[in-house]
């Protein structure tokens, strides 16, 4: 079984209100193996966004469902759902959207905000990531002190400290130059030759080539679809290995009712 | 890094708006606490203005004579013949556990007695208490010292030719009961020194200006000599207490008494304890609504400014969701913040409340009672004030918990 897969998704915004209803996804079925990195393309307004969206368990489709590894995503309550968001994955935003008023060390701590972990190990594993991305000497600056491909690795790293299997990423060069814009899709092709499956929505043509497959959307339709490469950035079977003990974990986590949290 | 981390780094990051919510939850609270503890005083001040001002306990034998109209009070029970009370009652009404709060206990013995040729109503008195007691007395002349002295009611008084009017306020008519204006009874001069009451010779130390009372058709003695003269020794027809019933209703002075008195009959003043009662349950009142209007409009400013700090924050809310933070974490951090807003402005409010009303207080207390630093007002002004902030701020923090993640990435 597929780590992700999409089944038929369709999505209609409005959808009660006949005039004014807007189809935007139109049967989107695709699966997507562990450490794929997978490229998504497609005009303005195509519904690469609502795809993500929809993936990243944050926009109900209206028709068809996701599964990720194994589990029905909008399957689960509002609040498991955020569980799951924090549990499964990590999202890097076109504008990066750190808090301007934490440090870098704060911002990549954010996912662990809610989780009962010390505040010692918290701040350990945030160094570590922001180590990861070439941040550690920079652990104390505001946003505002770090340049743009800083801003960028630092969204990262946050999207990274919870250490999810499945990174989303929208657009995450489109505001950063060329160099900048290569910085962070080295951070990218490094974190998924180590295993991580990664998400893009691009609009760049080079991006979209470093990955391994590329998906191409028009009209809320795939229109064109290249099956997984033969060869490429595969995982190692002890990678995936270590990878399937780590998510059976988290898969417990999202699916058993929590000591003092919503059971449902 | 926890959700409060991120709650007081927001309150650092905003602190202009932080700043402003704590000031105007502290002028609410403030007006609150300087309401209530100018209120407080008030009403002591009213209530030790009242206790000064006569009886609120009577205590009479128990009988069920005819009803004697006495100090515009209603006292039932009293019969000039009656030897039901005695001074040795005055020592038992000492020893009641609410002793210390007993400031005036004045008894009496009344009997009828014949004065240059007339019946007069006689009362034997503790001079020191009675004058105590009686505090809104005009005397002309002096305050009696030896037991020949007495004290005489106007009317009495004019029918006696004790005292004369002077120039200004010519005698229109010396027959006790006859209407005289104000001005006509404030201005006489006494002009005998001397009266034979009972066969014998009295000392006319002052006249009691008309107040328009029983007293007005009485004359006083010294109460031991009082009781001597009309054959009463060691006995007494009345007994008033004044009781200071601050934070102790009068009624339970009122059983203590009975308990050591049972043989009499023991009342509280009803007039004077219920206008007592009514003049501070209005003070109560007004001090209740203003505080309630005040505290709508701190609501209102709270839950208008939470609106719009979470409208403000909708994409960092977003940002948030998308990661994984619960509703209840998104409501958790906003409910922390107010609440710690509120915090601080309940403690500011407490200070400058209690500084205000200190202030204000010589303007509205004589005695500048209620002038103290009371711990159980700053628990409840900063509870208060976190109970208020965050009622408010539920329906913006709900609000801000409900934003559909996507929704709000779309602003993103």
């Amino acid at each position: 079984m597929a780590f992700i897969s999409i089944e038929n998704v369709g999505k209609t915004y409005n959808e009660t209100e006949l005039d004014s209803a807007v189809q935007v996804l139109v049967g989107i079925s695709v699966e997507i193996e562990e450490g794929e990195f997978i490229a998504l393309m497609g005009p303005s307004g195509s519904g690469k966004s609502t795809l993500l969206t929809t993936i990243g368990a944050m926009n109900r489709p209206s028709t068809g469902k996701i599964l990720v590894d194994g589990i029905d995503v909008y399957g689960l309550s509002d609040e498991r759902r955020a569980d799951f968001r924090m549990e499964y994955l990590g999202f890097v935003f076109q504008q990066h959207h750190l808090m301007p008023y934490l440090t870098a060390l704060e911002n990549a701590m954010l996912p662990l905000a809610t989780s009962r972990v010390p505040t010692r190990e918290k701040r350990e594993r945030a160094m570590v990531v922001l180590e990861s991305v070439s941040l550690g000497n920079k652990a104390s600056r505001l946003p505002n002190q770090l340049s743009g491909g800083e801003q960028g690795r630092l969204a990262i790293a946050r999207a990274l400290v919870n250490e999810p299997p499945l990174l989303l990423a929208d657009e995450p060069t489109g505001t950063l130059d060329s160099k900048t814009g290569s910085e962070i899709m080295e951070v990218f092709i490094d974190l998924n030759r180590k295993g991580q499956t990664i998400f893009m929505v691009t609009h760049n043509q080079e991006n979209a080539a470093l990955a391994d497959r590329v998906l191409q959307i028009r009209d809320g339709s795939l229109v064109g679809c290249c099956a997984p490469p033969e060869t490429g950035r595969r995982l190692s079977a002890q990678t995936n290995h270590e990878l399937q003990t780590v998510y059976m974990g988290r898969q417990r986590a999202v699916s058993e009712p929590a000591v003092g949290l919503d059971p449902a | 890094m926890r959700i409060s981390t991120l709650a007081f780094a927001n309150l650092n990051r905003r602190k202009g708006k932080a700043m402003f919510l704590t000031v105007g939850i502290a002028i609410g609270v403030g007006t609150i606490v300087a309401l209530l503890s100018l209120s407080n005083s008030i009403q002591e001040e009213i209530g030790a203005q009242l206790d000064r001002f006569g009886a609120n306990i009577v205590i009479v034998p128990q009988s069920n004579s005819l009803a004697l109209d006495y100090g515009g009070v209603s006292v039932p029970g009293v019969t000039f013949d009656e030897h039901e009370l005695s001074n040795e009652d005055i020592e038992k009404i000492r020893q009641i556990p609410y002793h210390k709060r007993l400031s005036v206990i004045a008894p009496k013995v009344l009997s009828a007695a014949e004065v240059e040729g007339q019946q007069v109503l006689l009362a034997g008195v503790d001079f020191k208490n009675e004058l105590k007691l009686r505090q809104w007395w005009r005397i002309r002349g002096r305050n009696p010292e030896t037991e020949g002295d007495v004290l005489v009611g106007y009317e009495v008084a004019r029918a006696l030719s004790i005292i004369q009017p002077t120039e200004q306020s010519p005698q229109k008519g010396a027959q006790m009961g006859e209407h005289h204006s104000a001005e006509e009874q404030s201005q006489f001069k006494v002009v005998k020194g001397n009266l034979q009451i009972a066969g014998q010779p009295h000392s006319v130390a002052g006249v009691i200006g008309a107040t328009g009372g029983p007293e007005d058709r009485m004359i006083f003695g010294e109460l031991l000599h009082v009781q001597k003269l009309v054959n009463k020794v060691g006995q007494l027809n009345v007994i008033e207490v004044s009781a200071l019933c601050k934070g102790c209703p009068v009624e339970e002075i009122v059983g203590q008494i009975r308990n050591k008195v049972p043989h009499a009959k023991v009342s509280a003043v009803q007039q004077a304890v219920k206008a007592r009662t009514e003049m501070v349950a209005r003070l109560t009142r007004f001090s209740a609504a203003v505080a309630v209007v005040v505290l709508i409009i701190g609501a209102l400013m709270i839950f208008t400014t939470m609106m719009g700090s979470v409208v403000e924050r909708t994409k960092e809310i977003g940002v948030l969701r998308a990661i994984g933070f619960r509703r209840t974490h998104i409501i958790k951090g906003l409910i922390l913040e107010v609440a710690t807003i509120s915090a601080a402005g309940g403690f500011f409010g407490w200070a400058s409340g209690l500084a205000a009303s200190w202030i204000v207080l010589p303007y509205f207390s004589e005695t500048g009672a209620g002038r103290e630093l009371n711990p159980t007002l700053l628990l409840a002004a900063m509870f208060g004030a976190m109970l208020i902030g965050t009622l408010s701020s539920i329906y913006p923090a709900v609000r801000a918990a409900r934003l559909d993640p996507s929704e709000a990435v779309r602003y993103i």
